[in-house]
């Protein structure tokens, strides 16, 4: 009784957070305030993408930024070489979510039939490689200074940015979810709990983890393209392993598992990121925020292995458990 | 004939730094199945150490060994603070020592600036000498001798001693030695240790190696020694040992053949051992 009161305020709250996105830009003029609330929603969906392989799947990746990159090289190059309209964005778009079918694919029959960390190793290995190629193609990728392109007319509003990031992001949490809670998602589960058991019950797993694998990596480049569009440039630096750091507090700031733990995770770290980089200007301690956020993921591993959104879990389960002796001692 | 020569010495000499970072990762996967996304953070902390000391003290010895005790000592630390925690759990090994790796690449950041800084030579480690009119860089050379010493005494320690016998147990069956009685933990937190310290040496001799040391290189070498544990065969340093010399020749000779594929060799090497025999040249764990 308690728990469903309980999800149904969560349930409110969601949408109440929603309603005040969708009304801010209208009340406040902070230009910033407006990108950084893009970005929340960009590293959301990138980190969303994250918490299909970690948290359903139980994979670890350490080279999500290779998909990211992907779909942002995609999407800036298409748009760079040929015209800037809004049909180029979506070919760039599909491009990204090409090439990060193939390598997701490739990546994942070569290593997901071996023990966790080979996924791990291979994905790192191949950021780092595509991280070299972005860097070394200089007559394609304009090497390590990047370069700028232009968006097509209707992207270069920021706040139609806004609301298309805000707007993709829910979709692909809606998306998600249906995708986790269908048969498919369901295996997935039993994969990260006992994949033993699912290979004897007649699944193939390594099958459901590559189409987990592939489904993450379109996912996580479409972020990279939206990442793209709201800079109007990229260079390698999308294929570092800052990138995929990010993604990895995120979810499991956030909450592993649940997806829309790693949307809060992203927005208490691109937040943190923020004010932590304005304190270092006072205080020159603070310049190295990663090393902050580095202590603070330690931290969220070893002590609270299911985040924020898992606390709240706890919380409401041992409201629950409380609420039962309450009636059984009256 | 001179090229060819100086490349084997090049190549060579890459592939036991490569090896002083991989035989400790594999001896501490192989005991404990901890995959230690750190070791390169030990790494880079040995030829940060060694530069600060060499710069202070002027003296090569002081300095390794300053380097290979605070690697050890950041081991220690490491070993008890996060990795005991998580004992058995796969995913939060992986992710806890990234999060270490981290940690201690931002410290280096923070305590000698994100810059590359030079790295110095001893006098007597510096130029070249002639050998039946080929010139020969000593410092490689003795990269090449210090690798294999120490591959020497790690062998020398796993096939003659009582603990090492104990460690090729482990390796073959934890909890059998176990149920026998001894302390695996503690004979892993030793080789934990240990590995930190070697890494730290591997990184000392790195510094002078390549003249300029910076806090992401850590990462780079650690991804090298990877590709260097898989190929090898997890748990194996013979394998370990073979597979570094490879993938240094490898890159070595492509270098300077194919400079264009000398980026994806390691990679294609990785793929081309994944494909044919995952669990590595002579490993046993797949």
């Amino acid at each position: 009784m308690l728990a469903a009161k309980l999800n149904r305020i969560y349930g409110y709250s969601g949408v109440i957070i929603l309603l005040l996105l969708l009304i801010f830009p209208f009340t406040n003029d902070s230009r910033s305030m407006l990108i950084l609330l893009t970005q929340v929603f960009i590293f959301g969906i990138f980190a969303m993408s994250y918490d299909l392989l970690l948290g359903y799947t139980g994979i670890v990746s350490f080279g999500h930024c290779l998909f990211f990159g992907i779909g942002a090289y995609s999407t800036g190059l298409v748009l760079n070489t040929f015209a800037t309209s809004i049909s180029m964005f979506f070919l760039g778009i599909c491009l990204g979510f090409l090439l990060a079918t193939v390598v997701s694919y490739i990546i994942g029959m070569l290593s997901l039939r071996l023990q966790s960390h080979f996924y791990a190793m291979l994905t790192l290995g191949f950021s780092e490689l595509f991280l070299v190629i972005a860097e070394k193609w200089r007559s394609v990728t304009h090497g390590g200074d990047g370069f700028t392109f232009r968006a097509p007319a209707f992207l270069q509003d920021r706040l139609f940015v806004y609301f298309f990031a805000l707007a993709s992001m829910v979709m692909i949490f809606i998306l998600l979810r249906l995708f986790t809670n269908s048969s498919i998602g369901k295996v997935l589960r039993a994969i990260s709990q006992n994949e033993a058991r699912v290979q004897a019950l007649g699944f193939t797993v390594l099958h459901y983890k590559v189409i987990a694998s592939i489904v993450a990596g379109i996912i996580a480049s479409y972020s990279g393209a939206l990442y793209a569009i709201t800079l109007r440039f990229v260079d390698p630096s999308v294929f570092s392993i800052e990138m995929t750091l990010d993604a990895l507090l995120m979810t499991m700031i956030g909450g592993v598992g649940t997806l829309i733990g790693p949307i809060l995770g992203s927005g208490v770290v691109e937040f943190l990121q923020h004010y932590l980089s304005q304190l270092g200007s006072q205080f020159p301690i603070f310049e190295r925020w990663t090393l902050f956020l580095g202590l603070l993921y330690i931290v969220v591993i070893l002590g609270f292995p299911k985040g924020i959104v898992g606390m709240f879990q706890e919380l409401s389960k041992r409201d629950v458990k409380e609420s039962k002796n309450y009636r059984k001692s009256a | 004939m001179n090229a060819i020569l100086n490349l084997l010495i090049n190549g060579l000499s890459t592939g036991l730094l490569i090896f002083l970072l991989a035989s400790g990762l594999t001896l501490i996967f192989g005991l404990m199945s901890v995959l230690n996304f750190a070791h390169g953070g030990f790494f880079v902390w040995g030829a940060f150490v060694w530069v600060w000391l060499f710069s202070a003290t002027g003296n090569f010895f002081i300095s390794v060994v300053g380097a290979i005790g605070i690697g050890m000592l950041i081991g220690f630390i490491f070993e008890k603070t996060l990795i005991r925690p998580v004992y058995g759990n796969h995913i939060r090994q992986l992710l806890v020592t990234l999060g270490g790796m981290l940690v201690l690449v931002e410290l280096i950041r923070m305590i000698w600036g994100s810059n590359p800084i030079r790295a110095g030579l001893p006098v007597w480690l510096d130029g070249s000498i002639q050998l039946g009119g080929v010139v020969l860089i000593k410092y490689r050379l003795f990269v090449i001798l210090v690798g294999l010493i120490i591959y020497g005494l790690i062998m020398l320690l796993l096939k003659k001693t009582k603990i090492g016998m104990i460690i090729r147990a482990g390796v073959d069956n934890r909890e059998m030695v176990q149920a026998l009685g001894i302390n695996i933990k503690a004979v892993f937190s030793m080789v934990f240790i240990l590995g930190a310290g070697i890494a730290a040496l591997g990184g000392t001799l790195l510094a002078p190696y390549s003249g300029i040391i910076f806090a992401d290189m850590g990462l780079q070498y650690a991804i090298l020694a990877f590709i260097v544990v898989i190929i090898g065969g997890l748990g194996s340093v013979r394998g370990a040992a073979l597979a570094s010399i490879i993938v240094g020749l490898a890159g070595a000779f492509t270098a300077f053949y194919y400079p264009d594929l000398s980026l994806a060799v390691n990679m294609l090497l990785l793929i081309f051992v994944l494909l044919l025999r995952p669990k590595g040249l002579f490993g046993e764990k797949g």
